[in-house]
């Protein structure tokens, strides 16, 4: 088979796996949070709702990995869906990783150029934001 | 709290819902009503927008990616376009005043009608330009019949220019600027319509997950506001594209335009008498 063809024919099977896959963790996560944020911290939930409402959160919704990792243990509901958002803008990450590697397997060269352009961006993205 | 979930999640189902019928995403209309309905500040209704693109963006892919409608190469050159568009438009919202990001937004809103109004049938080139075809841009789509169509893409660089405004747009207002990113590749880049459309599609995850990164890692994303928001955006955007098939969409066109013109209006409205 034609590298283009094996390249496209990789995509399309792997792609879609990978975009499901990913979203539907995410979701799961997402409607966990509600779940226990309704079950156990609904007042928490209001307070932060009419704060975020009146501009007060805004630029301090910031959370380490450490800290979000140690506050899903305990159960934290603000937490798990914290993960979630976190999860679903792994999206693009995955979906660009996965090109990149496949680009590299597939020794197309332009491509990996390319898709590492696109990866760096969004790494960019991460430090522009951590830095203001 | 579950009335304000009760809230979010129809203004989201709906926004989601229309987005996909209209064929120009989740974003152009969860971000004003986030703004108008629920009162949030427009940062918030950005952050939050970015968050639902990049979950409804992936979901509506599966299908077109699988059926072969995506064009997986022009995507990922383009996208080198929209990325750097999106991440200097995410980092712009965090300083450009809320009274221009509001006239901004009415602007694209104009944009994306006058886009309804005057989307225009397929133009299929036989033959490429040397850039397109060095990087093996050109694809296939069934006729009517099913019978494989070739086509050829040219203007490349043009079409990446409008892709940079497209991405930083979609940074700047959580949108997913997919009305624009449909006439790059159509117009400029001559590609078939419901090839550009589903390679759009695409290229929004990546485009906006560049914002939402910015915005994640700057602490703007709320994330009471942006959960439920992305369930029920993406739950929308699925149904809508469940119902796509059997609604007569061209008789709903109208019906588009005067919505977005009424969300111009009202976002043009918020930013000169300073809401």
């Amino acid at each position: 088979m034609p590298k283009q063809e094996e390249e496209n024919r990789i995509l399309r099977e792997w792609t879609p796996f990978l975009l499901r896959t990913i979203l539907i963790t995410a979701m799961i996560f997402l409607v966990v949070g509600l779940v226990l944020t309704y079950t156990f911290a609904p007042d928490y939930y209001v307070d932060r709702y009419h704060a975020v409402q009146q501009g007060h959160l805004i630029g301090k919704e910031k959370i380490g990995h450490g800290v979000l990792l140690g506050r899903i243990r305990e159960g934290n509901p603000h937490a798990v869906l914290t993960l979630g958002l976190f999860v679903l803008t792994l999206v693009p990450l995955a979906r660009v990783a996965f090109c990149f590697i496949l680009f590299i397997r597939e020794r197309d060269y332009t491509y990996v150029a390319l898709t590492a352009y696109v990866l760096a961006g969004l790494i960019v993205g991460v430090l522009v934001g951590s830095v203001g | 709290m579950l009335e304000i979930l009760i809230n979010l999640l129809t203004l989201s189902v709906a926004a989601g819902f229309v987005g996909a019928i209209s064929g120009l995403g989740g974003g152009v209309f969860i971000v004003p009503a986030l703004v108008i309905f629920a009162h949030m500040p427009m940062k918030v209704a950005v952050g939050a927008s970015l968050i639902s693109v990049v979950a409804t963006s992936a979901g509506a892919s599966v299908a077109f990616v699988r059926d072969g409608w995506t064009n997986l190469k022009v995507a990922m050159v383009l996208e080198c376009a929209t990325v750097t568009g999106a991440v200097i438009g995410a980092y712009l919202a965090g300083v450009v005043p809320t009274v221009v990001l509001e006239l901004l937004f009415a602007a694209m809103m104009l944009q994306s009608a006058y886009f309804t109004i005057t989307k225009r049938g397929d133009d299929i080139l036989t033959k490429g330009d040397p850039l397109a075809e060095r990087l093996e841009l050109a694809g296939e789509v069934p006729d009517l019949s099913g019978q494989p169509i070739h086509y050829e893409v040219v203007n490349v660089p043009q079409g990446g220019a409008l892709m940079v405004v497209a991405g930083l747009m979609s940074g700047l207002l959580g949108i997913g600027s997919g009305a624009l990113k449909v006439m790059a590749m159509d117009y400029i880049m001559h590609l078939p319509l419901k090839v550009s459309s589903a390679t759009s599609n695409f290229m929004i995850g990546v485009t906006a997950g560049a914002g939402a990164l910015v915005f994640l890692a700057r602490g703007d994303v709320a994330t009471t506001i942006a959960a439920p928001v992305a369930i029920g955006v993406t739950v929308g955007a699925l149904s809508g594209s469940r119902v796509l098939p059997h609604l007569k969409v061209e008789s709903l066109r109208i019906v588009f335009v005067i919505i977005l013109v009424l969300i111009a209006a009202e976002m043009g409205w918020r930013a000169l008498s300073g809401i």
